[in-house]
């Protein structure tokens, strides 16, 4: 199966995981800065939302490398799209459209609905794929492994029901 | 060190736009049970990152010779039903919160409502946090710490 992004092959999983590794490793070596994205979902909350949870000194001093980081992400994706054929604003979304088959409107609040879970549920819980997933299984953490455990689940559970029960 | 992040950033960005896991049709497919490719990639992850973390915390400095501080997350009521919550959104968007952000660099129009919800969700969180304390029995906030 090809990705969406201009059908591309997708690269072994192996060299993504060592890639991934390699990424964490050299925050945390080079720069003792713990691998965590949602994190970062804060750092932009505070620079416009006053309240004390945004403007504690544990988000402020993030902000220095966390913010870098998230532009790295989407600049990470727009050089991959760039290299690969070129960089072309799409709505396109896979088997979603084939079988949920919203609209672009239908599609906008759909995955807002999908993000407000993510920010909010992120944040509840102090991490996410990365931060929970990555570096806290990594490190042996008993929180991560339960949080792990717990996204796993309620994604198996929702793709299950929406792909095999709802939009069967 | 600012260029270092948007460096590392970018590597990260990268992989994850051409691994699949900041795909759709893959998230999707790992949840279903019908494709390895996610599991390969979190699982080779964990295990090369694993011996990294062991062997960095093990010497006790950076590379610049700084102590190595690793703050570890908190285990609270809040862990298991926040990750759940997280685990639906993740379904329905088909992104994570990196890929989100990979995503909309791609070009993918639909991720900025994704970015959009999550920042929402997470100015909830932090708005609502003092009521929140209580029911999930989340650590009090550290006003004027200087951590990082």
């Amino acid at each position: 199966m090809n990705l969406i992004l201009n059908d591309l092959r997708p690269i072994h999983w192996a060299l993504a995981g060592a890639g991934i590794a390699a990424t964490t490793l050299v925050l945390l070596f080079g720069a003792n800065r713990r691998l965590g994205i949602s994190t970062g979902l804060e750092d932009v909350c505070s620079l416009v939302l006053p309240g004390p949870y945004f403007q504690r000194g544990a988000i402020r001093s993030g902000r220095e490398w966390r913010l870098p980081f998230l532009a790295g992400l989407v600049l990470g994706g727009f050089l991959s799209a760039i290299l690969s054929g070129g960089w072309t604003p799409t709505w396109s979304l896979g088997m979603f459209d084939s079988v949920i088959g919203l609209g672009p409107v239908g599609k906008l609040v759909w995955m807002f609905v999908g993000g407000l879970l993510i920010g909010f549920g992120t944040r509840l819980a102090n991490g996410c794929t990365s931060g929970h997933g990555i570096f806290g299984l990594a490190n042996f953490e008993l929180p991560s492994l339960v949080a792990t455990l717990s996204f796993m689940a309620g994604g198996i559970v929702t793709t299950q029901l929406l792909y095999r029960v709802v939009f069967q | 060190m600012r260029p270092l992040y948007l460096v590392l950033g970018s590597i990260f960005g990268f992989v994850l736009s051409r691994s699949g896991a900041a795909d759709y049709n893959y998230i999707q497919s790992m949840f279903l049970f019908e494709r390895f490719q996610l599991y390969g990639i979190i699982g080779t992850a964990v295990v090369l990152t694993a011996p990294g973390l062991w062997l960095i915390q093990r010497r006790g400095r950076t590379a610049l010779g700084a102590p190595v501080q690793v703050e570890l997350k908190p285990m609270t009521r809040g862990t298991i039903v926040g990750s759940v919550l997280f685990g639906i959104g993740w379904s329905i968007a088909g992104m994570c919160p990196g890929p989100i952000l990979v995503n909309i660099g791609e070009g993918k129009i639909y991720a900025l409502a994704a970015l959009a919800g999550a920042l929402t969700g997470a100015g909830l969180f932090g708005t609502l946090y003092t009521r929140l304390q209580g029911a999930f029995d989340l650590p009090l906030l550290e006003v004027g710490s200087t951590g990082k």
